[in-house]
């Protein structure tokens, strides 16, 4: 099934997924973001693990109760994220500040099509990256907690879909970055609009008056994200599943917005 | 075979290009003239699909360049050798560019050969020279060995060997039977390179003639004649059918007769000649003398016009 359906993809498509294959992977920057992700998520959740294990006699019962094994691993996402979207945003921006981009589209004049390999490809490489920084990451955290017998395993409820969400959420990341490099197409830009998604919205929502910080803020990318991975639900916020949908929603519109601006413009 | 039709493209209220159109032929080097700001790259860029016209239209092969499939097999372009990925090698970069077309990585080998880069395939172009840049911008061009070639200003900042190299590539390719376009502000390198020149200025064609006949109709050749019996050389001149007029520095500028006959008549009328020369105009002053009424930024015109209104 799998041989014919590779077969089965048009050779135009092929010729595109090949061209932005060899693009992605020629530059140092793919590298880089991604160590930097890496490195970020796991050291900082071992950090965060390590301070829970070591202060767990003194916690309130109340901060036991709210403790969350798998998102306090998960912390440094917060970071691993801004990789992720930068890698997003440089895979298309990096080819408007150089004038690459002209190249590209002289040799592929259809350039929805170019848009969607692109997003083939950061999308397939930062799916396989995020899961296994995620699995990464939640094993060196329950390995810290382990020294308090506080570590849950994979089998634990909640934790496999807690671990997939946080690599698929990284995933999204690069998919938004992709989509806002490709509407602003300047580097600087779009980096500091991907940084508007995720700090300063969440932010300027959080300061709304109750019950609409919350209302509202449910349907912000951290907000839905986190709680694809906590195992305790924020109370007011939507559960795994359509918070999972939401966190997609994001990924899907700002390819869509990428998209429909390709052909609007003039390269 | 390029065509453009009746073409135009404003950027907000500027026009760039006004109601251009030319077709460009196979088998000749065909220069595209004009000064800086007359509309070529945006001209060029409409060819290749990149900028898409306010109106009009332009062909390549017969067809609209984004419906050609695997392009680079149809046309090959070079706008601006600096718009690559500095941190990218040489040789990805043209692998990139080729796996978009079904090209392998065989014919990237062969192109590096053609350019000269073949020793430094493996380097990041950040370290390349502008030489470098143009050979690999050019190399790109030639993956899908299209029979249409594009290139914009391809010697700008090339150094004497770079700018022998490129004009023997352009005529080689011509040569082939290929259609070649080029690019340029200096009539001088287009003289050496191009046999058929199309003339641009405020984006509006001024001449699209072979470079011997564009010469000849733009400029006014004639014959420079001192001697010391100017007046009487002068009546006897225009008795003879001859156009003079006086230069400023007592010689005669002759129009209507060539040097041959001048010198006959004055041998038969003993009259002394102390100098006999005739002047053609340079090709770069015919190209200034076509495009004087639309540069766009003339040195000689207050920066800003409007206030003189």
């Amino acid at each position: 099934m799998t041989t014919t359906a590779i077969v089965a993809v048009p050779a135009r498509a092929r010729d595109v997924l090949a061209s932005e294959w060899i693009k992605f992977r020629s530059v140092r920057s793919t590298y880089l973001t991604l160590l930097l992700a890496a490195v970020a998520a796991v050291s900082i959740g071992y950090l965060v693990t390590h301070s829970d294990a070591t202060h767990w006699s003194t916690m309130t019962a109340q901060a036991r109760a709210a403790f969350d094994p798998v998102g306090d691993s998960f912390t440094g996402l917060g970071i691993a994220q801004l990789a992720f979207g930068a890698l997003g945003v440089l895979a298309i921006s990096s080819e408007y500040t150089t004038g690459l981009i002209r190249t590209t589209f002289a040799s592929a004049p259809r350039r929805r099509a170019v848009i969607a390999g692109k997003a083939a490809v950061v999308g397939a490489v930062s799916l396989l990256a995020g899961e296994l920084i995620a699995f990464a990451t939640f094993f060196t955290g329950q390995q810290a907690l382990s020294a308090q017998h506080l570590n849950v395993a994979l089998a634990h409820p909640g934790a496999l879909r807690g671990v997939l969400a946080a690599g698929f959420y990284l995933a999204v990341m690069a998919w938004v970055g992709l989509g806002l490099g490709t509407v602003i197409r300047h580097t600087a830009g779009a980096i500091i609009a991907m940084v508007g998604v995720v700090f300063l919205l969440p932010t300027i929502v959080g300061a709304l008056p109750a019950p609409w910080n919350i209302n509202v803020g449910k349907f912000t990318l951290n907000l839905a994200a986190q709680q694809t991975i906590a195992q305790h639900p924020h109370p007011g916020c939507f559960s795994a599943g359509p918070s999972f949908l939401i966190v997609a929603a994001y990924a899907a519109a700002a390819i869509a917005a990428a998209v429909f601006m390709i052909t609007r413009r003039d390269a | 075979m390029i065509e453009v039709h009746e073409l135009t493209k404003r950027y907000g209220g500027a026009v760039a290009v006004d109601g251009l159109s030319f077709a460009v032929r196979p088998g000749r080097v065909t220069g595209f003239l004009g000064p800086n700001g007359a509309g070529k790259s945006t001209t060029m860029r409409v060819i290749l699909g990149l900028d898409s016209p306010t109106s009009g239209w332009a062909t390549v092969n017969g067809q609209p360049y984004q419906r050609l499939s695997r392009p680079l097999h149809q046309a090959g372009a070079l706008l601006d050798a600096g718009a690559v990925h500095g941190g990218r090698t040489a040789r990805d970069h043209l692998r990139a560019v080729a796996a978009s077309n079904g090209i392998g990585a065989r014919r990237v080998t062969e192109v590096l050969g053609l350019v000269g880069l073949d020793g430094v395939a493996g380097r990041r172009v950040r370290g390349f020279s502008l030489g470098m840049k143009q050979r690999l911008g050019i190399a790109a061009a030639l993956l899908g060995d299209p029979p249409v070639l594009m290139f914009d200003e391809p010697v700008n900042g090339l150094d004497p060997e770079g700018i022998h190299w490129i004009r023997g590539l352009l005529k080689s390719l011509a040569a082939e039977g290929r259609t070649v376009f080029v690019s340029s502000h200096l009539m001088s390198e287009m003289a050496l390179t191009a046999e058929h020149l199309i003339v641009i200025g405020r984006g509006q064609l001024v001449a699209d003639a072979a470079i011997e006949e564009f010469v000849r109709q733009s400029s006014r050749s004639d014959v420079l004649v001192r001697s010391p019996a100017g007046g009487a050389l002068a009546g006897l001149l225009s008795q003879q059918g001859g156009a003079v007029t006086a230069e400023t520095d007592g010689g005669l500028a002759v129009t209507g007769l060539d040097a041959a006959v001048i010198g006959d008549l004055a041998r038969a009328h003993g009259i002394t000649l102390h100098e006999l020369t005739p002047r053609h105009a340079s090709l770069e002053e015919a190209f200034m003398e076509l495009t004087q009424d639309s540069v766009d930024y003339r040195a000689d015109l207050p920066a800003d016009t409007r206030k003189a209104a």
